[in-house]
């Protein structure tokens, strides 16, 4: 009986194991990041010193591109999820019925998929003698075959594609929770539709939103992999900058520094988006 | 204020179960009018037809003169009380009870003067900038009706609105509610399963069986004391039914029931269905029974029986008597005395007396 004593006097006791883990591989390998970006070592591997030289570096136009083209794909990715899962959503709490759990189970069915499988099969979608621009062709809409990929066209289908069940899972799960009594109670007070929607729906499910728009937009400021492979090299977005310095030769520290500069901006901007979903979301309480 | 007319109104739902065949009523105008009906009768799906949240299969709905069956619920100027409030869990009290009137762009200081009016008469200026969650029951439903009433709709819709409620401050709510129909004059529809709210609140009320059939229209007390039916008589208040033959309907009416003998009964108007030697039930309120162990004069009926139990109301006290064909009846004695001349006890002999004008005669 000992292990329960234990839990009963140190309730923590329990957590070691996983603080240990996050210790050993999530800080201490953070930490080192954000040392090596501003320390200097010698050539011997001594230490030599701080400088913020490695910023400096960054300071310095197509740099500036790369962290706007990501805040860019970032925020255009959240929003278009967001208008696509809400509705979504929506139908399947209030007018899913029995259907509700199917339609859930076919959301999720393509999260069992390996994520190359996907980008490979949108390849087949969207390459120039690919189903899209053979249905285009089909139908007389186009006579040329039309150049999908590679293109921010093709980075967006496949960001929102993948990202779309961060956004749409949690929204859902609070509107299946959802009085509807209360629609009815807004509806019979005099509101239409569209002001039950801005004043009673959105509100209420304020926080889920804000949790699909983080679970969206904080993992596509730092997507890599969906543009290089859909948008071949034409844009550069934070992640290939970092893959390039980490993985080239000596380059590993101006990695590391361009990493902690775009958590800096990551947080920022996260910080100013919640504000701004806040204000967007309040129920405007005496001012409507 | 103006009366609901409701003409062949028919709804049933795809999974079948309820169904209301089509209904016609009308709810005069500015009166507490009560719905009462067992669980699952169609009573709730009234109400939501009145007020537009279900569409009627068939028939047609009119708010005095004019046709409302087609009109959107949000431009019915009706207003619901709902069971569970529905209140607004992001707004606080004050912004509830404006949310209709801000809808309607009316300006903002007029808005506050009459919610805040209408909070002081609910007693609930304190609670203003409270969010709804932080109120107890009792506050939460007055929040409800002065959410409500503060659009000053032609008709409230009330849908067990005290359901939630404690027993005491149920009966205070019902007060409250009296009154405040009394001030407003505005139409009250008061739907309930609880006779004894409909019995206490209602100006007129109308009784639903299962199968959404309206079975009788009337005062609380021509309900209470004249049922139409057996359901009615069963359903409102507790009765006791005894069936038998109608016999001597032109001079002397009187039932024979097997195994007990003959019995006077009082036939104030005459039914179609009633004939000479029809089968008959016979309705008589347990209160209107006399119970004692002595004999005694001026009473038109009497029968022998033996106390098989015996429960205690407080005010008043039950007893259940058993006759000799083993049918059993409820009798009400009020106790009036600490200590009564007569204490009747399990097993004693008694007799029970009623006087004729006090049955109802129903249709088998």
């Amino acid at each position: 009986m000992k292990t329960p004593q234990l839990a009963k006097h140190y309730p923590f006791a329990i957590g070691i194991p996983a603080v240990i883990w996050q210790v050993v591989f999530f800080y201490l390998p953070l930490a080192l990041l954000v040392a090596g970006s501003f320390l200097i070592w010698t050539e011997e591997g001594g230490f030599a010193g701080f400088s913020l030289e490695k910023f400096t570096f960054f300071f310095r136009p197509p740099y500036f591109t790369v962290i706007g083209a990501s805040l860019l794909l970032a925020l255009s990715t959240s929003i278009l999820c967001f208008l696509i899962a809400y509705p979504i959503a929506y139908y399947m709490a209030f007018r899913g019925k029995k259907w509700k759990n199917l339609l859930l189970f076919l959301l999720i069915v393509p999260f069992w998929t390996n994520f190359l499988l996907h980008v490979y099969a949108w390849f087949y979608v969207l390459e120039r003698e690919g189903i899209l621009n053979t249905l285009l062709r089909a139908l007389s809409i186009t006579h040329e075959p039309i150049a999908f990929l590679n293109s921010t066209f093709a980075i967006m289908i496949m960001m929102i594609y993948y990202y779309l069940p961060f956004m749409l899972l949690p929204i859902y799960a609070s509107l299946e929770r959802f009085d509807s009594k209360l629609l009815e109670a807004s509806y019979d007070l005099g509101a239409s539709w569209r002001q039950t929607l801005c004043k009673i729906t959105l509100p209420l499910c304020s926080r889920a939103i804000k949790t699909g728009f983080f679970l969206v937009f904080i993992p596509s400021f730092g997507e890599f992999a969906i543009p290089e492979l859909m948008g071949g090299d034409r844009v550069m977005f934070i992640g290939n900058v970092v893959s390039q310095f980490i993985l080239g030769d000596e380059t590993g520290s101006l990695g590391a520094s361009f990493t902690v500069l775009s958590c800096i901006v990551l947080v920022i901007s996260a910080l100013v988006l919640y504000q701004l979903l806040s204000w967007f979301l309040k129920p405007r309480a005496t001012t409507w | 204020m103006r009366s609901v007319r409701l003409k062949g109104l028919k709804k049933s739902f795809l999974q079948g179960g309820m169904i209301l065949d089509g209904i016609d009523l009308t709810i005069p105008s500015g009166k507490f009018f009560a719905l009462l009906g067992p669980s699952g009768c169609g009573k709730t799906t009234l109400l939501r037809l009145i007020a537009g949240l279900e569409r009627a299969d068939a028939g047609q709905i009119f708010l005095g003169n004019k046709e409302i069956t087609d009109l959107p619920i949000h431009e019915r100027p009706v207003n619901i009380v709902f069971q569970n409030y529905a209140l607004f869990p992001h707004l606080n009290v004050f912004d509830n009870v404006a949310y209709s009137l801000k809808l309607k762009k009316v300006p903002k200081e007029v808005i506050k003067e009459k919610v805040l009016k209408i909070l002081e008469a609910f007693h609930l200026e304190s609670h203003i900038h409270k969010l709804t969650t932080q109120l107890s029951g009792g506050q939460q439903q007055r929040v409800a009706l002065a959410r409500a009433i503060v659009n000053e709709p032609d008709v409230l819709l009330l849908d067990e609105p005290l359901a939630a409620l404690d027993f005491k401050l149920r009966e205070r709510m019902l007060i409250e509610l009296i009154e405040l129909q009394d001030k407003l004059k505005t139409t009250f529809l008061y739907v309930t399963h609880d006779q004894f709210e409909a019995l206490t609140v209602a100006d007129q009320m109308a009784i639903m069986s299962p199968g959404g059939r309206i079975e009788q229209i009337g005062t609380p007390k021509e309900i209470y004391e004249f049922p139409a039916t057996s359901f009615v008589a069963k359903f409102v208040g507790t009765t006791n039914l005894l069936s038998g033959t109608l016999h001597q309907i032109g001079s002397d009416p009187q039932v024979s029931i097997e195994g007990v003998g003959r019995l006077k009964v009082h036939i104030p108007q005459l039914k179609d269905w009633m004939e000479e030697g029809c089968q008959a039930v016979m309705s008589i309120r347990p209160e209107k029974i006399f119970i004692s162990k002595k004999e005694v004069k001026n009473f038109s009926n009497v029968l022998k029986g033996v106390v098989h139990s015996i429960v205690y109301h407080g005010r008043s006290t039950q007893y259940n008597v058993l006759l000799s064909n083993k049918t059993r009846l409820q009798v009400f004695e009020q106790n009036e005395e600490h200590f009564p001349q007569e204490v009747i006890d399990y097993d004693n002999e008694v007799y029970l007396y009623w006087q004729k004008e006090n049955v109802v005669l129903l249709q088998q």
